[in-house]
């Protein structure tokens, strides 16, 4: 009984020194990283919509109306320039190969896609991973938000993007998650 | 087992040479197949791991006395646990794109069989000098052979290193080596070669 009871604290010491040093590094951590998480947030949003000067979340009870019928969106924000709406930045997940996707795509007033951005992915390196490639992003920009996106091997007009070699489900994946976008945009938010 | 007097030149050199954790024992294989995509990949879970690896020997050693036989185990695991979830939060906070790449293979490190073998085999019975050069030797070994592995990877299977393509627009890179089924022929060849290099050595250093 001694023993156990010997045992059982030494354990205890241990487990609360080590949970004292997590605290402390813990402390020293936090902040920077939700500094670094916002920066690459603000650095997204800038990117996908060059426009916008000033982003502000969007009204927060017609967030949850469009959640409510589309899960997978996580925030959408409104861009402004010079007091006009110039567009909106979406962010949502979708589910690719590896897991799910979480990416960003800006959408301007004029019903043009500006942009998208991936955020976080579990896609095959080398392989679906090609979805944060410039060639593959960058293909979305300035097409038109008015029919579906599909992807082709050679895009060619408004509403065809690049396709990615051996790596068809993640570019389904994010064409799935891009034509939800823009049904929420031409739906609840455009007008 | 008494290697107080072991050299340390000789502790390191056997974690690098002659119990090399990947290419001599074939232990923690896991994510050794998984994270060799790239060169990055490989050069920052081997440095991750080494870290870890420091830490925890040293701080196994100096409670050699204290812990009991009995709950070693336990106290050995809530060390290494101690020091992955350190590294991982400092990786998020300072390194965050190549924390999301290596994703969840980082807190993994804790159930990796090199950090507990060496608490096990060497740590809880050496002092600390020589458990932190056993740590370095073991870590160092480790990280060489994820980065000879992922370099490997990365020339193949995708015609870049470091990135930086290797290679003209036309070359088509053979996609299978950044693939699980390449890790393995990858994998296979280097335990072959590096084997056999050693055993000639050894045969005529004796």
């Amino acid at each position: 009984m001694n023993e156990t009871v010997k045992l059982a604290l030494i354990l205890f010491l241990i487990t609360a020194i080590s949970a004292t040093v997590l605290a402390v590094s813990n402390d020293i951590t936090a902040p920077k990283i939700a500094e670094a998480d916002a920066l690459k947030d603000e650095n997204a949003k800038r990117e996908i919509l060059p426009d916008g000067e000033e982003f502000k979340p969007l009204d927060e009870g017609k967030l949850k109306a469009i959640q409510s019928s589309h899960s997978n969106i996580s925030e959408i924000y409104e861009a402004y320039s010079s007091g006009h709406i110039v567009g909106y930045t979406i962010k949502m997940t979708t589910n690719g190969y590896g897991g799910e996707i979480e990416f960003m795509i800006g959408v301007s007033t004029e019903g043009r896609i500006m942009g998208i951005n991936i955020l976080n992915h579990g896609e095959t390196p080398g392989l679906g991973a090609n979805i944060t490639k410039a060639y593959f992003t960058n293909s979305f920009k300035n097409k038109s938000t008015d029919g579906e996106i599909t992807a082709s091997k050679e895009p060619s007009g408004d509403t065809e993007v690049q396709a990615l070699t051996s790596a068809t489900r993640s570019t389904d994946a994010i064409l799935d998650g891009v034509n939800t976008a823009l049904k929420v945009y031409n739906e609840e938010l455009a007008n | 087992m008494e290697v107080g007097k072991l050299k340390l030149s000789k502790i390191f050199k056997n974690g690098i040479i002659k119990d090399n954790p990947i290419f001599v024992q074939l232990i923690g294989m896991c994510s050794v197949l998984a994270v060799t995509t790239s060169a990055k990949n490989g050069l920052a879970m081997g440095l991750a791991v080494t870290g870890v690896l420091i830490g925890s020997n040293v701080v196994i050693s100096l409670l050699r006395k204290v812990i009991p036989d009995k709950i070693r185990i336990p106290a050995f695991i809530v060390v290494i646990a101690t020091f992955v979830t350190i590294v991982e939060m400092f990786m998020k906070a300072y390194t965050q794109d190549l924390y999301n790449e290596l994703g969840i293979f980082i807190p993994l490190i804790v159930v990796n069989c090199i950090i507990l073998a060496r608490a096990e085999a060497f740590a809880s019975k050496n002092n600390v000098l020589s458990s932190a050069v056993d740590g370095l030797g073991m870590g160092l070994g480790y990280t060489m052979a994820l980065l000879i592995l992922g370099s490997l990877r990365e020339i193949l299977g995708a015609g870049s290193i470091f990135d930086k393509m290797l290679f003209g627009p036309n070359f088509e890179p053979a996609l299978i080596f950044i693939m699980p089924p390449g890790a393995f022929i990858l994998l296979g060849i280097l335990i072959a070669i590096f084997n056999n290099v050693r055993k000639k050595k050894e045969t005529t250093e004796a």
